[in-house]
C-alpha cells in the first residue's frame, strides 16, 4: 500500500465520476447540470493532470494525454458557460455544454480503464 | 528537448498542484460570499468573475473591486485569498527560476542543444576531442578553410577562449568527457557527414580512450590521435587508428628536414598551411657540428634525426643521469662556460629544445654572445610566449604544437595530401625547391588549396561519361579553363592514384581513366571551377573539343539543319 499510488488512483477516478454526474441529466435541462460540478470536475482533472507529469512509461504517456484531453473540452465548456450565459437561450447553451463534457467524460472513461488494466498486469 | 521538457514538468508538480488547489478554493469562497450589486440586491459572482479577481490578486496585479464595491463577507474572504493564493504563486516563480538557474539542467539544455545544431549540420565536419593549444590552432585553420569542427572538451575556460574567438563559422562545443561514448555520439559521429575525430590532448590515457570508443562505434571513420608512450601508440595501433602523432619524433623528424631538405620542408609547410598565408621565407642551417640543449624525450628525438643526416652533435644536459645520456657536457647551457666547454667556437649551431622558454631563450642569447654568426633554433613551448620569441627573432622557432597541428591538417584535408607528402620525403631537396618553383609560377605565393578529384560517375560525372563512350581524356584537358579553353585553370595535379599505385606530379599528357584519385593544388577560383565543369557535360564537352551542344530540342533542330 502506497499513499502516492492512492492519492493517484483517487483524484484519476473522482475526475471521471465527478465528470459523470455532471453529464448526466438531461441534455438541455439547465437544472440538471449544477455549474460548481463543472468547476469541481476542472479542478479535480487539472490537478490529475499535474500528478501524471513526469512518467516516462508509454501508460504514463497516453495516460497524460487522455488527461489532456479531457481538460481541453471541460475548460471550453466552461468558457463557454463563461461567455455566452445570458446572452443566448439557456438549452441549446446546455446542449453545447453538456456534450462537451460528455466527451471529456470519455477520455476520462479511457484513462481509468489504462489505470486499472495497468494495476491488473503488474503481478505482485 | 522532449525530456527536458517532461524534467520540467516533475520537478515543478508540487507547485502546479499548490496552485491549482489555491485558486480553486479562493474561487470557489469567493462564488459563495453574499454581496450588494448597485441597485441594493444580493448578488453572487460566478465562477468566472470570481475567477478573474482571484487571477489578478493571486499574481499580485490587483485592479481592485469590480464590477461592484464588495461586502465585508466578500472583503474578508479576499484578505483570507491573498495570503492564501499569493503564497503558492511566489513558490511556484521561485521554484521555476531555481530550476532555470538549475547547474545539471543548464547543462542537459546546452548538450541537447549541441546534439540538435550537430544533427543539422549537412556538411562535413570533424570532431576535436579538446582544445588545447595545438587544437585551438587546428580548429582555426579548418575554419579559415569552411571546415566544420565539433569540439569536445572538459574545461569550461577553454571553451570561453573558443567563445571569444573571432571565427568564420560557428564553431559547435560540448562541455563534456571525451572519454565517455555517449559524448561522442551527442558531438555527432554517428552522423553521415562526420569525417574523422582528432585527439590531441596531452594525456595518453584520454587520446587512447577516444580513439578506441571512436573506432569501436564507427569502424571506417578516420581517427588521428596524439601518442606520447610507444606502448599507447602500439595499442592504438591494433584498434586501427589511422594516424597516430608523436609530438616529440615530430618534433625532431622536422627539424631534421629543415636543416638538411629545406625545400621539402617548405613543401609540407606551405601545403598544411593557413590560407592567406605566403611561403615561410628560406632559412639554409649550415652542415658542421651542432650543440643540442636538452636531452629529454625532444632532445633524443633531435639528436637521432641529425645524427641520421649525418650531422656531429654535441649533447648538453643538466641531468645526464635522469636522462640516460652518456656522452654529454653537463650544464644547463645557459651559463658560458658551460656553452664554452662544449665547444660552443667550432660549432655552427645550436638548437635550444629544453621544455622551458625562457630557459631556451637565455641559451640562445649567452651564445649569441658568445659567437655572433651562430646558427640558432629555438623550442618554443607555450603559445603566450610569442611576444618574446619574435622580439628575439631566432633564425628558426619551432613550436611544437604547431607542428601537430600542420601534420594533423596533412591527414585532414584529403587522406591524398598526406600520401603526397609522405613519398615527398622520399625526394630530394632540389626535387622539392624544382617543386615549389613551378606551383609559385602558377598560384603564386599565398597558401593554396589542396584538394582531391575522384574519376567517377559520383564526382565527375561528365568526365565518367566521357570515358566510358570510348573518348581519351587526358589530364591536361581537365585543366582548361571552362570559361575560355585556350586559357589553362590556376593549378597542378600533385598525385596520381590508380590501383593502389601512386605517381608524384604526373605528366600532363597522361590518359586519365575511371577509378582515378588525382590531388590538385591550387586558387580557390580554380578549385572551385574544376568541380563545375568536371560535372556538367555541356561545359566538359565545350572543354574537349571546343563545342558548344545546343540546350533545347529546337536549337538542336536547326543545328542538324544547318549543318546539313
Amino acid at each position: 500500500m502506497n499513499l502516492e499510488k492512492v492519492i493517484f488512483g483517487f483524484f484519476i477516478v473522482l475526475a471521471m465520476t465527478l465528470n459523470f454526474g455532471f453529464f448526466l441529466g438531461d441534455i438541455d435541462n439547465i437544472s440538471h447540470h449544477h455549474v460548481y460540478e463543472l468547476y469541481a470536475a476542472i479542478i479535480v482533472s487539472l490537478i490529475a493532470t499535474v500528478l501524471k507529469f513526469g512518467d516516462r512509461t508509454q501508460v504514463g504517456a497516453i495516460l497524460l494525454s487522455t488527461s489532456l484531453a479531457a481538460d481541453l473540452q471541460l475548460i471550453t465548456a466552461a468558457i463557454l458557460w463563461a461567455a455566452l450565459h445570458g446572452e443566448m437561450e439557456s438549452a441549446s447553451l446546455m446542449v453545447y455544454i453538456v456534450s462537451l463534457s460528455g466527451g471529456a467524460l470519455m477520455a476520462n472513461f479511457v484513462s481509468v480503464i489504462l489505470l486499472i488494466s495497468e494495476t491488473i498486469s503488474q503481478r505482485r | 528537448m522532449n525530456s527536458i521538457l517532461f524534467m520540467i514538468l516533475r520537478r515543478l508538480r508540487r507547485p502546479l498542484i499548490l496552485i491549482i488547489v489555491s485558486f480553486a478554493i479562493a474561487t470557489l469562497g469567493l462564488t459563495l460570499m453574499p454581496g450588494t450589486d448597485d441597485q441594493g440586491n444580493t448578488w453572487y459572482m460566478s465562477i468566472f468573475q470570481a475567477f478573474y479577481v482571484i487571477s489578478y490578486t493571486a499574481t499580485t496585479i490587483g485592479f481592485g473591486e469590480v464590477p461592484f464595491a464588495y461586502s465585508q463577507a466578500q472583503r474578508l474572504w479576499m484578505t483570507f485569498s491573498i495570503y492564501f493564493t499569493v503564497i503558492p504563486w511566489f513558490y511556484a516563480v521561485g521554484k521555476i527560476i531555481t530550476l532555470l538557474q538549475d547547474v545539471s539542467l543548464r547543462q542537459t539544455i546546452t548538450a541537447e542543444r549541441l546534439a540538435r545544431n550537430v544533427r543539422n549540420l549537412q556538411e562535413p565536419f570533424f570532431i576535436l576531442c579538446s582544445y588545447g593549444q595545438s587544437a585551438s590552432l587546428l580548429a582555426s585553420i579548418l575554419d579559415e578553410k569552411n571546415m566544420r569542427v565539433v569540439i569536445v572538451e572538459q574545461k569550461q575556460e577553454r571553451l570561453n577562449e573558443l567563445e571569444l574567438a573571432d571565427t568564420k563559422n560557428s564553431i559547435l562545443s560540448l562541455c563534456a568527457d571525451a572519454k565517455l561514448p555517449e559524448n561522442l555520439i551527442r558531438a555527432g559521429i554517428y552522423n553521415p557527414y562526420c569525417s574523422g575525430v582528432v585527439t590531441l590532448t596531452d594525456d595518453d590515457e584520454v587520446n587512447l580512450a577516444v580513439a578506441v570508443s571512436a573506432k569501436l562505434l564507427k569502424p571506417n571513420l578516420r581517427v588521428i590521435a596524439r601518442a606520447e608512450r610507444g606502448d599507447i601508440a602500439a595499442n592504438m595501433e591494433s584498434f586501427g587508428t589511422d594516424h597516430i602523432i608523436n609530438p616529440y619524433t615530430l618534433f625532431g623528424d622536422q627539424l631534421a628536414m629543415r636543416v638538411h631538405a629545406l625545400g621539402t620542408y617548405i613543401l609540407h609547410q606551405w601545403l598544411t598551411g593557413v590560407p592567406g598565408d605566403t611561403l615561410p621565407p628560406p632559412e639554409n642551417p649550415p652542415r658542421g657540428n651542432w650543440l643540442v640543449c636538452g636531452y629529454g624525450r625532444f632532445g633524443k628525438s633531435v639528436v637521432e634525426n641529425l645524427e641520421r643526416e649525418n650531422l656531429s652533435t654535441t649533447i648538453i644536459e643538466a641531468m645526464p643521469d635522469l636522462t640516460e645520456c652518456e656522452r654529454c657536457v653537463v650544464g644547463s647551457g645557459t651559463e658560458a662556460n658551460t656553452l664554452i666547454e662544449a665547444g660552443i667556437q667550432d660549432a655552427c649551431g645550436i638548437v635550444a629544445g629544453t621544455d622551458n622558454d625562457i630557459n631556451n631563450l637565455s641559451i640562445v642569447m649567452t651564445a649569441k654572445e658568445l659567437k655572433p654568426n651562430l646558427f640558432l633554433i629555438i623550442r618554443k613551448n607555450n603559445r603566450h610566449n610569442s611576444a618574446l620569441f619574435k622580439k628575439f627573432g631566432a633564425d628558426i622557432t619551432m613550436q611544437p604544437t604547431d607542428i601537430i597541428a600542420h601534420e594533423c591538417l596533412a591527414h585532414m584535408l584529403t587522406p591524398l595530401l598526406a600520401e603526397f607528402l609522405a613519398l615527398v620525403r622520399n625526394q630530394n631537396n632540389q626535387w622539392a625547391n624544382n617543386l615549389i618553383s613551378q606551383l609559385v609560377d602558377v598560384v603564386g605565393e599565398t597558401v593554396p588549396e589542396t584538394w582531391a578529384v575522384n574519376i567517377d560517375s559520383n564526382c565527375a560525372v561528365a568526365v565518367s561519361e566521357y570515358i566510358d563512350s570510348g573518348m581519351i581524356v587526358r589530364l591536361k584537358d581537365l585543366m582548361l579553363d571552362p570559361s575560355n579553353r585556350e586559357k589553362e585553370l590556376k593549378l597542378v595535379p600533385l598525385l596520381l592514384l590508380r590501383n593502389g599505385q601512386s605517381k608524384l606530379v604526373p605528366e600532363l599528357d597522361s590518359v586519365v581513366v575511371n577509378g582515378d584519385r588525382i590531388l590538385f593544388c591550387g586558387t580557390y577560383d580554380a578549385k572551385s571551377a574544376l568541380a563545375a565543369s568536371l560535372n556538367n557535360i555541356k561545359t566538359f564537352n565545350y572543354m574537349m573539343n571546343g563545342l558548344e551542344i545546343p540546350d533545347s530540342l529546337v536549337w538542336r533542330w536547326i543545328k542538324n539543319m544547318t549543318t546539313q
